[in-house]
């Protein structure tokens, strides 16, 4: 068991976004959005797996950009 | 030339490097650090295709004949085992294009593509990509070398083919490199992947299996 880091999740999601051609001030604001939905998704569970924490953000970041979806979905698929 | 053009794992390590270069750097410094990873494969091919080289001559020298000798029947057996790997093992099922290399390695060289800061950082990820592919390269190499050798090595023919060989498993990399440069991101260049997987695992196969066939005719033939 272990804590999530939240702000590796959210550079990550930045580096990410940037590579993808997303302007920095609309990716961080729709990242924020993201993270803060995700969590509020997920407030009711009393353990969290890697994937429930995956899926959610998928499910958030799919509303914002299919691009980065993509790549947050298949981040370990690639090699 | 076409299996070596074929295999993914070192354009999937470069597509995640110059995505996580344009995700830190600038567009121009991303692209400058990419001709170092192409240059680390490179050299790398380089170096394993030489080696390999001064060995068959060695063999060549001694009058050992590696052509017809058990060494050739052994490698005709190794390509035909690759070409049936390649069809079912190359890819690990299940979405993506996720590669026959464990995962542990897998995930060290996303850290690593993930890390690169320098020149040198990204040369050497080129060239750790290009030796991860070895267990498929191989056998390549020495079919390659000892036709080579049997053709001449001082012939325009065999120097030619030489310089060909050496360089064709970095026209992938300059083909992505292109695909980020005109615009497209790791989504569009991971689409077109999964897109053709079953296409590359079909050549994969197909050539291994032909280059063995030829290998066993021509023994046949030769004896």
């Amino acid at each position: 068991m272990r804590d999530f880091d939240e702000n590796e999740i959210i550079h990550n999601l930045k580096i990410d976004a940037h590579a993808v051609g997303i302007p920095e001030g609309a990716a961080e604001t729709f990242i924020e959005r993201t993270i803060k939905d995700a969590k509020k998704s997920l407030k009711n569970r009393s353990i969290i797996t890697e994937s429930d924490l995956h899926r959610a953000i998928l499910k958030e970041l799919k509303k914002y950009h299919a691009d980065l979806a993509y790549v947050y979905e298949n981040r370990d698929k690639i090699i | 030339m076409l299996i070596m053009a074929s295999f993914q794992l070192t354009p999937g390590v470069f597509a995640l490097f110059y995505h996580y270069a344009l995700g830190q750097f600038s567009k121009a410094k991303a692209s400058y650090l990419s001709l170092f990873f192409i240059l680390g494969a490179e050299i790398i091919t380089t170096c394993l295709y030489l080696s390999i080289y001064y060995l068959t001559c060695i063999f060549f020298f001694n009058n050992l004949h590696p052509e017809t000798s058990i060494l050739f029947w052994t490698i005709a057996g190794i390509l035909i085992a690759l070409g049936i790997i390649s069809l079912f093992f190359y890819y690990r099922r299940g979405a993506g294009t996720q590669l026959f290399i464990p995962r542990k390695y897998a995930d060290a060289l996303d850290q690593s593509a993930k890390s690169v800061k320098t020149r040198s950082d990204a040369f050497m990820l080129g060239a750790l990509s290009g030796t991860c592919e070895l267990a498929f390269t191989l056998p390549l190499y020495v079919v390659t070398c000892v036709e080579i050798m049997r053709m001449g090595a001082e012939g325009f023919a065999s120097n030619f083919l030489t310089v060909l060989y050496i360089l064709t498993p970095v026209i992938p990399l300059f083909f992505i490199r292109w695909k980020y440069q005109s615009g497209l991101n790791l989504a569009d260049i991971q689409k077109s992947r999964v897109h053709d997987k079953g296409f590359t695992r079909f050549i994969l196969a197909f050539c291994y299996i032909i280059v063995a066939v030829l290998i066993i005719c021509f023994r046949t033939i030769y004896q």
